[in-house]
């Protein structure tokens, strides 16, 4: 692989790149799916190739293939070479890197029961037991269950001296069940919607999550929302669980503290973000309890890495301290914007993309409260759990989330179950008005694969580390 | 490597067909040339290309069945394949609803793939977006978008004799315009070749937009008549085709169509339809089983007519298969891919015209569904919203958050433009109107 990756590199540099990288992926996938008891799907994939990207008269050139042969790989080079002459009739100050060490090892993920050795049939019949537990309630019409495993093995080289090879392996699953009657339809998730938990590591991340344990409880939540009330619109103070938190993350920190939309390259397709660079150091982003981190070296996150696609070695850095914006997500290309170094935060969906700023494990820092201490603490409020809808507008700022189940609570108490809650907000208003944010305890790792990004799309597995928070005075029920 | 042909398509997909030691086979063959020009600031910041080849293979052992797929095509890669579909199908429960793979239909199969298309190369996508950056950047106006081609090629071949094949090309442009005052525009192009891409024109409208739309002011939440452009009703109606459109939605009682066939659920001027096969489609004209795709009747006149079908939901509801297969496994159900929505007879700056006070949308960002039935959406105005005051744009507006029912507010369509445009949403493509509808519930706005 590693002369594959330098027959790449030398014939751009041949064609007068300044700067070359190449990547060679081999991934495989399998993914087992059930619905109403029946075996939807079987199927697993494998995808190969390399991907090199240059910069040419001071311009981003890259080109990618599925023919991996020294000779295929030169063309590569030189074709990359092509597209960056071509960037450069369009260009803006030529492309410059911020630095980053020379290093040549390796990394591997964890992984304790290889994932594509456990057989089919146990697969099948622990989705098929989750199932039926879940259609034992009357209510429930429709329920599917999944798991996903996903391996990739990455060798980078760069023009400036690196080879680094990287393995991983990752692991997901989940259920859900779907209550149908009189024209409404109410969905239940365990241990998280939207694909469910991921997490690197092997079958034993399946056994972790207990998902036949756990379907009877998640279909009978399912069956009685169906009688419950809807969601009350008003102004309220709003706890929410570790998941939803997760994703609320993501949206409006994460996402607006990657450095390339606040530099605008994304402006076209998800859009820019309210941050702008003069912001460092200067924005409240919220309370003093709200404190986040970016870390790529969480043990067994989707998040974690040795290496970025662009070879800069995994960090941990402070996105928000105490409140106070003090870093970005960023690139060796962008990092020279707030003159730092990269901390190592582009990663690629495969050989045929360039890597982006994606996110790593970005964490809201847990606090010292227990959930029930928080609901204890919580005179007239609503506790909402699992995400159903996320919307968010181009800078970031006005966001709406519904989440698939939600509690009243009264006095300290949580009460009624309401159906369909959501609520809104503008971001740093939102984070504003977090007044306490529960303790590691709480705490766990949400891995979310399925994070949307770029042209042509990319998706990353990225993660968020959150326990319950409360946030004073959020609008609830919206549009009902 | 390079792209496949039809016939080399054809071929390799019967290849593996023969390949696969199973009661059946059936073998998918997707071979691709994307290649995307992406500027931002007023410079092209990206600029990439991708060839691949896949070939999926689902075998079938009586009624069990199985998928695998791989990207690399030597003969041991190919086997390996074939063996894991086929471990995959043994391992399988039997399903006695599987009807089995369908038998060859006849397929009419047009040329669609535009020669202009391949010669579309770097330099032709720099110049395109040398001339919408010029466009803005002699405005002071930063461009940002993208200049984008797919070549590909489709081919599915089955064990009881479906072999067809076809070769697609589509053109896609994108300018999003933006001036430090505030000013937000967009416009688009998405077709099967760079014939209708005038990228001065393209350039001019985005920037124009984005002078128009400076210092944008606040609106009150509530109640709207809308004039929805377009890009913003391609949204809707994909959001409508994702959640409600296909029979197995439909039969689970998820679909606002459950249990109103022959009803009439919107409002009499909306005409919708799904058909690969109009001249004017540029896409596939059979689905991922390789059956026909024909013209589907979804709503006429209001009255709800009918939903897709692939051969797994039209067995199983003894409907007619309409040819709306995803790829094998498809755990969503048969899927719309060519949506249209009929035209008015009014065009767009006469449906302006007519609106006394109300809000005009160029498009939707980050739209998301809250509820399935009514479909409930959720999602934000963006670049170029205005007030509508005595039939004219007036003053522009932030950018607005709605929560609205999709189906309700087809319900209270009360005009539909002259103009359609195509657009590439997130289930194929979508060629749409604007609209005028009334009661549009804003519920908030951008900080
Ligand atoms: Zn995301």
């Amino acid at each position: 692989m590693r002369d594959l990756v330098f027959a790449a590199i030398n014939a751009a540099l041949v064609k007068g790149a300044r700067y070359a990288d190449a990547r060679i992926v081999d991934s495989r996938e399998q993914k087992v799916s059930v619905s109403d008891g029946r075996v939807e799907a079987i199927e697993s994939g494998e995808s190969f190739g390399i991907g090199v990207r240059v910069i040419a008269d001071g311009s981003w050139g890259f080109a990618s293939s599925a023919a991996v042969t020294t000779e295929a790989a030169e063309q590569l080079g030189r074709q990359a070479v092509a597209i960056a002459r071509a960037s450069a009739l369009v260009a803006g100050a030529p492309v410059n890197l911020a630095d980053v060490g020379t290093f040549d090892t390796r990394w591997d993920g964890p992984c304790e029961v290889d994932p594509f050795a456990v057989s089919l049939e146990e697969k099948i019949a622990l989705l098929l037991e989750a199932d039926e537990a879940m259609r034992a309630e009357d209510a429930v019409k429709l329920t599917k269950s999944h798991l996903g495993f996903f391996r990739a093995h990455k060798c980078f080289g760069s023009s400036e001296g690196s080879y680094i090879e990287q393995t991983y392996t990752e692991s997901g699953g989940g259920i859900t069940a779907v209550a149908v009657a009189g024209g409404e339809v109410l969905t239940r998730s365990y241990p998280n919607s939207h694909g469910g938990n991921w997490l690197q590591g092997g079958y034993e991340v399946i056994r972790s999550f207990d998902l036949a344990g756990q379907a009877p409880r998640v279909a009978e939540e399912a069956a009685a929302l169906l009688s419950a009330a809807p969601c009350p619109p008003g102004v309220t103070d709003l706890i929410i669980d570790g998941s939803q938190l997760g994703l609320q993350v993501h949206e409006s920190i994460g996402h607006p503290t990657e450095l390339d939309r606040v530099l605008g390259d994304e402006a076209a397709f998800a859009g820019t973000s309210f941050l702008g660079v003069r912001d460092l150091g200067q924005l409240r982003y919220g309370s003093e309890h709200v404190t986040v981190t970016a870390d790529a070296t969480v043990a067994g996150s989707i998040g974690s890495f040795g290496f970025d696609d662009e070879g800069v070695p995994a960090q941990r850095d402070h996105l928000i301290t105490d409140g106070a914006l003090t870093g970005f997500l960023t690139s060796r290309e962008s990092a020279r914007a707030i003159s730092r170094t990269s901390n190592g935060c582009m990663r690629a969906d495969g050989w045929n993309r360039i890597p982006l700023i994606r996110m790593t494990t970005v964490s809201l820092e847990p606090g010292e409260w227990s959930l029930d201490d928080l609901i204890a603490d919580t005179d007239d409020g609503l506790y909402v759990e699992t995400n159903s809808s996320w919307s968010i507008d181009d800078k970031r700022l006005n966001f709406q989330f519904a989440c698939e189940i939600g509690w009243e609570i009264k006095d300290g108490e949580r009460t009624r179950m309401v159906k369909n809650p959501n609520y809104t907000g503008i971001t740093p208003k939102f984070w504003n008005s977090c007044d306490a944010v529960c303790s590691r305890d709480h705490w766990q790792v949400w891995g979310l694969p399925n994070c949307g990004k770029g042209e042509p799309m990319q998706v990353a597995h990225v993660a968020h580390g959150a326990s319950p928070a409360r946030f004073r005075g959020i609008r609830v029920g919206v549009g009902r | 490597m390079n792209r496949l042909t039809a016939d080399q398509a054809r071929q390799l997909a019967a290849r593996v067909v023969a390949l696969t030691q199973a009661d059946a086979a059936e073998t998918l063959v997707i071979s691709a040339d994307d290649s995307l020009t992406r500027f931002a600031d007023n410079r092209i910041h990206q600029n990439v290309t991708e060839t691949d080849t896949r070939v999926s293979v689902r075998a079938v052992l009586g009624n069990r069945q199985g998928v695998a797929s791989t990207n690399r095509l030597d003969d041991e890669s190919l086997a390996g394949c074939c063996a894991d579909a086929v471990a995959a199908a043994s391992a399988a429960p039997a399903d006695p609803e599987f009807p089995g793979l369908p038998s060859p239909v006849p397929v009419q199969t047009p040329v669609r793939a535009a020669e202009a298309a391949a010669g579309f190369g770097p330099e032709q996508r720099a110049e395109v977006a040398l001339g919408i950056v010029r466009q803005c950047s002699s405005r002071l106006i930063q461009a940002a978008g993208g200049v984008a081609s797919t070549l590909q090629t489709v081919a599915i071949g089955n064990s009881l004799g479906v072999d067809v094949g076809m070769e697609t090309t589509s053109v896609r442009a994108t300018v999003l315009a933006q001036s430090d005052r505030g000013g937000s525009g967009w416009a688009s192009f998405f077709g099967p070749d760079p014939a209708g891409l005038v990228a001065d024109a393209l350039g001019d409208e985005a920037a124009t937009l984005a002078q128009r739309s400076e210092y944008p002011a606040d609106l009150e939440p509530g109640s709207y008549t809308v004039v929805l452009a377009p890009e913003a009703v391609a949204d809707i109606v994909d959001f409508l085709g994702y959640l409600g459109f296909s029979a197995r939605s439909f039969e689970e009682g998820r679909s606002f169509l459950s249990g109103n066939l022959e009803k009439r659920i919107m409002s009499e001027l909306v005409t919708i339809s799904d058909n690969a096969c109009a001249p004017e489609s540029f896409g596939l004209v059979f689905d991922y089983e390789g059956m026909p795709k024909r013209r589907v009747p979804l709503i006429e006149n209001g009255v709800a007519t009918s939903v897709v079908t692939d051969s797994y939901w039209a067995a199983r509801t003894g409907r007619e298969n309409t040819g709306h297969a995803l790829p094998a496994p498809n755990a969503f159900g048969p899927m719309t891919l060519d949506l249209m929505m009929g035209a008015g007879d009014s065009t767009l700056d006469e449906i302006i015209g007519s609106v006394e006070r109300g809000v005009y949308v160029t498009r939707f960002h980050y739209v998301n569904a809250e509820d399935p039935v009514p479909v409930t959406l959720t999602g934000m105005t963006r670049d170029g919203t205005f007030l509508i005051e005595d039939g004219a744009l007036a003053t522009p507006l932030k950018n607005q958050r709605f929560t609205q029912g999709a189906v309700a507010a087809l319900n209270a369509v009360k005009g539909v433009t002259s103009e359609r445009a195509f657009f590439d949403v997130m289930l194929g493509s979508a060629l749409v109107p604007g609209l005028l509808i009334d009661g549009w519930e804003f519920t908030g706005q951008t900080g």
